[in-house]
């Protein structure tokens, strides 16, 4: 959290001050963002895309257990 | 939407952050005499359901007594995979039978995709401000 004292500190600044201060938090802010993701990682994304065949044939399958339980 | 629920997201890693936020919505599934209950990931680029190994056998299926044999795509193209119907129910809405993807695989979440949870049930994703709301599909 900010505290009140330091944030009445900031608004004493200059304005070159405010500015320098505004582009190390930014830098901070990319870097952390950069880090989010970690080299020696992996990260396996399972989402079946395009499975369209796979699609098709489980709708038949629903399709013949719908018909049996109407039976 | 009427007769809808809301659910919220749920961060699945807290060292990610606001990253990390994922919509599972609580579905009960129910084979036989067998029920589980698990967190299903709403994927709406997934074309099918996915099925993790280990939720089938807790529900009762045997593997060797599988027919449909399924080919996947992306990361589940590596396993074998077939074809099972469930009955699944989410909060107060009735039961509806849901075709799986079930891979022999158990990294893998529960993927609730468009054949067929996108076909019976209707989301709105409200992601800014983490929830979402899902209603039964309407008949006219």
């Amino acid at each position: 959290m900010v505290s009140a004292e330091l944030l009445n500190t900031i608004q004493k600044l200059e304005r070159q001050d405010k500015l320098y201060l505004m582009q190390v938090l930014i830098s901070e802010l990319a870097q952390e963002e950069s880090e989010l993701i970690k080299e020696d990682r992996s990260y396996p994304v399972w989402s079946p895309y395009d499975a369209f065949e796979a699609a098709d044939t489980m709708l038949e399958v629903l399709q013949q257990a719908k018909s049996q339980t109407d039976e | 939407m009427s007769n809808s629920e809301t659910y919220r997201f749920i961060n699945a890693d807290s060292a990610l952050g606001e990253a990390a936020f994922r919509p599972y919505l609580p579905i009960s599934l129910n084979y036989q005499n067998s029920s589980v209950t698990v967190s299903g990931l709403l994927d709406t680029g997934a074309t099918i359901n996915v099925l993790p190994y280990s939720i089938g056998i807790q529900l009762g299926y045997t593997w060797e007594t599988q027919t449909t044999a399924l080919n996947l795509t992306g990361n589940l193209a590596q396993y074998e995979a077939c074809a099972i119907v469930v009955d699944g129910k989410i909060g107060k809405f009735d039961p509806v039978k849901l075709v799986f993807a079930w891979t022999r695989n158990n990294e893998v979440p529960l993927i609730l995709g468009q054949v067929n949870f996108f076909m019976e049930f209707n989301v709105c994703f409200y992601r800014s401000q983490l929830y979402f709301e899902v209603s039964p599909k309407t008949t006219n």
